[in-house]
């Protein structure tokens, strides 16, 4: 009898033991930390203005008058200021005929500066690299970008490395994924993502309208960014990952062809983006949202979502009252890292989020000061938080991105310390938010408005 | 006259029989050392039953002695399962058989080159030279776009071969397989070099509306060992991401690629590499443990591009008249032989058995004290693996491993017979090879299998696999079934065309 009522008390006290082993060891690999990241400022001489932009697209012969002056429009009302920046061969007039060295050459630049500011600011040597990840979407060399850097900067021979493409705007949160998920397998180790996006043998020299639009918008640029899961660097780092969700709709086929890289019918190679792009974006975000919300926001905040809910539709079948619920986001998050994807993209985030004016205004200033450079662009967007001196310890982050296929992804940062001090941003954070974003060729291309 | 003397046989079947035995005492060692000392105890410990009895009663049960030992071996096991990796599957896999319309025999390779090339008779005997010593057959194929005169290279032709290669290759692994798309909760595409937005992996995502949280990864640019990097991938995934299923699709899309300039060294590729393509599905749920035919054992990744002949000796550029082709530098066998002795270097104290480590260890040894110029020794990897499947990526790679390694004819006929009948399919080569293999009924259970590919970079990797279940060689519905009795083939040096 004794040992009956021995063998019933253990098995419960067994199993909870089981269980807290069992959780301990999850935590114990979990961590994955920012220590350092590094955006790309390319050259004054790179700059793209809205008369040189203006100029540029004068050079292309296949436009008619109604193509130039909807482009004009576009440009004029894009959002974008007067600093963004441009590949070297557009600005050299060469835009009809990029090589493989233009696209190689906008690359290297960019790592070259990037990685060279990492190594030196992080302290970390390129031979104790054990994890290398780069996207850039629209270019696949042979050999591969990665291989580039481990040959530039003399990398381990038993490196990790992954080069990711054709993934869109989003890939820099594909990357951040591949990382985290190597670390929980690799212990004390450091890795580098690197994510861009190349512009120079891109840009479209054809007249079909809905593929003329990405001139306007994108934009050189990219970010380095080094993480570690040594717990010992947590003093040093900036940022701890706390989630990362990741969306995909390309089961809808409307979805998946909404913005995609095709020929037209002279065969101009160009990016198409349909009308449906702002839908099945909503449509993703949605999605993210839901799996997102639980992990994001406390407690409290769901228990009154829901009960709100239930009480609001029991009152809806009664009278005709429609009142929406929604998720206050910001009970979860302190900053809101959007993707810069243009003016309209912003103001729907804004819109599904109840965000306020202040909350959006880093990708704002982001698409002003360096337009849409794709994957890269969330990190433009931490690196101006970080110039005002807004990202305090313990605040948390939350960073959205959309691409093509159709993905949304996204992923909760949490900040290690006060962080603040000089970056891409350096000298011309003072001048933002700028007075007025109204584009000032208004009146000089005023024209455009006018229908003849 | 005196007869010839006969060559002393009696040496060398001697020799061969120390080696034997050589290798049974080290491998078996523990075995040896312990079996005596174990019986001499149980020699010494002959209780009788009584005794036995009595030592079990004396033994008292006090709670808190039962907790605390529980706890301890509960905490125990816990670390124990929890720190284990998790085993990688593979259940299986299926190629991409070209269909008979897109072959491309010699003489219509050569009638094509002539047409293109008709202002340039050098390089066009060039071409023939390589096609002739190539070691590729006749049946080798090439996508539809390139057999126009001349090839037209649209994005539309590439994506069209896209969809050809890989929603066959994956339609034949989910009706092998039995699962369903919407089962899939990784997938990783890689494809060297071509690249649309949106990505391969989101054109495989949209055919088979896979479900919205696949984690979708598609690499590029990562040249002909893309395959194993992407195996490497799945199976760190595989170990975060409990009970899933992994798919990687490797191929390589030719349309696009074509080099349709004059330049020597960039016209070799256009005469080895052919379309190909392959899915292989990966898991570690514990339910396919019995349907699974392979487990992975190891991945050995080698990046030597921190040399810059390494580096430079695949390259893809333009020529003197900005035409787009990859080039082949002049060393890159001794590349290839450095990366793979570099792969092996970590790779052999993973597999090799303790008796060729403790003879590596002896000639390293007495090299480093007696003499520095001694050859080194290289260790016996057919006691390590049973089968190999070296890449396919030309006959001068076969042939130079085949010497590095000390392998048979037999060893290496999987590759040799892959590069005959597919030509150079690049990531998915490994594929066709095991293929072949399978197909030739040599693979039976407990059988090791090593994969080793190289790419531009200049990268060496290796994977190890251990069959799970003796492969039945009829129903296979692989690509070797209608033409497995013909292999294998005599390959002269030279085809005469």
């Amino acid at each position: 009898m004794d040992s009956l009522i021995i063998v019933v008390l253990v098995l419960p006290v067994a199993y909870s033991l089981f269980q807290l082993c069992k959780l301990i060891q999850q935590r114990r690999i979990q961590c994955c930390y920012i220590m350092h990241y590094e955006c790309f400022k390319p050259s004054n001489d790179r700059k793209l203005t809205t008369e040189f932009s203006g100029d540029i697209i004068m050079r292309n012969k296949n436009l008619g008058n109604e193509q130039y002056k909807f482009l004009l429009r576009a440009i004029v009302n894009s959002g974008l200021g007067e600093e963004t920046y441009g590949p070297r061969n557009i600005i050299t007039g060469r835009e009809e005929s990029p090589t493989i060295a233009d696209g190689i050459s906008e690359m290297d630049e960019f790592f070259i500066s990037t990685l060279d500011n990492l190594f030196h600011k992080s302290g970390v040597s390129p031979r104790e690299i054990d994890i290398l990840v780069v996207n850039v979407s629209m270019l696949a060399s042979v050999p591969s970008l990665t291989s580039r850097i481990v040959n530039h900067y003399k990398m381990r021979e038993d490196i990790k490395a992954f080069n990711l493409s054709g993934m869109g705007c989003s890939a820099s949160i594909i990357s951040i994924d591949i990382v985290q998920n190597i670390f929980k397998s690799c212990k004390n180790s450091f890795a580098i993502v690197l994510t861009s996006e190349s512009i120079a043998p891109n840009w479209y020299t054809g007249s079909e309208k809905s593929m003329i639009l990405t001139n306007c918008l994108f934009r050189s640029g990219g970010c380095s960014i080094l993480l570690t899961n040594n717990k010992a660097m947590k003093k040093r780092s900036a940022f701890s990952l706390k989630c990362l969700i990741r969306t995909h709709l390309g089961a809808m086929d409307e979805a998946h062809s909404c913005c995609k890289q095709q020929e037209d019918d002279h065969g101009h190679l160009g990016f198409f983006l349909s009308k449906s792009l702002t839908k099945s974006a909503s449509k993703a975000f949605a999605e993210n949202l839901r799996d997102l919300a639980p992990r994001v926001l406390p407690l409290r905040e769901l228990v009154r979502y829901i009960l709100l809910n239930s009480v609001t539709n029991f009152v809806q079948r009664y009278s005709k009252v429609s009142k929406k619920v929604s998720l206050n986001f910001k009970t979860g998050v302190d900053h809101f890292c959007l993707h810069p994807g243009g003016t309209a993209v912003i103001d729907g985030i804004r819109k599904s989020l109840e965000l306020s004016e202040k909350d959006v205004e880093p990708s704002r200033m982001t698409l002003h000061r360096f337009g849409n450079t794709s994957a890269s662009s969330l990190w433009y967007v931490l690196g101006y938080m970080e110039a005002k001196n807004r990202l305090k310890k313990g605040d948390r982050v939350l960073m959205i991105g959309f691409g093509s296929g159709f993905k949304c992804n996204s992923c909760l940062w949490e900040v290690l310390r006060d962080l603040g001090g000089g970056n891409v941003w350096g000298d011309s954070i003072g001048n933002y938010p700028p007075k007025t974003l109204v584009n000032p060729f208004l009146e000089k291309f005023g024209w455009v408005y006018e229908d003849n | 006259m005196p007869p010839p003397l006969m060559p002393n046989f009696n040496n060398s079947v001697k020799l061969k029989y120390v080696k034997l035995g050589y290798q049974y005492l080290i491998n078996h060692f523990l075995t040896f050392t312990l079996l005596p000392i174990t019986l001499t105890l149980l020699l010494q410990l002959r209780y009788s039953p009584d005794e036995y009895l009595r030592l079990w009663n004396s033994l008292r049960f006090d709670f808190v002695h039962v907790l605390c030992s529980a706890f301890l071996i509960i905490m125990i096991s816990t670390t124990y399962f929890t720190s284990k990796s998790h085993s990688v599957y593979l259940v299986n896999y299926a190629c991409f058989k070209p269909p008979r319309a897109c072959r491309a025999p010699f003489s219509t390779f050569m009638e094509h080159s002539k047409l293109i090339l008709n202002s340039e008779p050098k390089s066009v005997d060039f071409q023939m030279k390589i096609l002739e010593r190539s070691g590729l057959g006749e049946e080798t194929c090439l996508p539809i776009a390139i057999h126009f005169i001349p090839p037209s290279p649209t994005l539309e032709a590439s994506g069209g071969e896209a969809e050809l290669v890989i929603f066959s290759a994956m339609d034949s692994l989910f009706e092998k397989t039995g699962i369903k798309p919407n089962d899939v909760h990784i997938l990783i595409v890689n494809c060297s070099l071509f690249s649309p937005t949106p990505s391969l992996s989101a054109m495989v995502i949209n055919k088979y509306k896979m479900r919205g949280n696949v984690k979708s990864y598609n690499l590029s640019g990562m040249g002909c060992s893309a395959g194993l990097i992407s195996i490497d991938l799945a199976r760190d995934l595989l170990q975060v991401h409990k009970n899933s299923n992994a798919i990687v699709v490797s191929t390589e899309i030719i349309t696009p690629n074509y080099y349709q300039g004059k330049e020597r060294s960039m016209l070799v590729p256009n005469c080895l590499f052919r379309m190909g393509g392959a899915a292989v599905l990966l898991s570690n749920r514990r339910t396919f443990r019995t349907q699974a035919k392979y487990r992975l054992l190891h991945v050995v990744r080698t990046q030597k591009g921190a040399d810059d002949k390494a580096f430079r000796c695949v390259y893809e550029e333009e020529d003197r008249e900005g035409k787009v082709g990859i080039s082949l530098s002049k060393d890159l066998m001794a590349i290839a032989g450095v990366a793979l002795k570099s792969n092996i270097t970590t790779l052999g104290p993973l597999v090799l058995p303790t008796s060729e480590q403790l003879l590596f260890l002896i000639s390293l040894i007495s090299r480093k004290i007696f003499n520095p110029k001694g050859k080194p020794y290289i260790p016996d990897f057919k006691q390590a693996f049973e089968h190999f499947c070296i890449h396919a990526g030309g006959r001068a790679v076969i042939d130079e491993l085949q010497k590095n390694l000390q392998l048979s004819a037999e060893h290496v006929e999987a590759s040799r017979m892959t590069l005959h009948r597919f030509g150079n399919t690049s990531s998915s080569s490994l594929w066709y090879e095991l293929s072949y293999i399978e197909a030739k009924g040599r693979m039976k259970r407990g059988d090791r299998v090593w994969q080793i590919a190289f790419g531009s970079g200049f990268k060496c990797n290796s994977a190890v696999w251990k069959c799970m279940s003796s492969v039945e060689t009829m129903g296979n519905n692989g690509p070797w079934d209608d033409c497995i009795d013909r292999y294998p083939v005599y390959i002269p040096e030279v085809v005469k065309l």
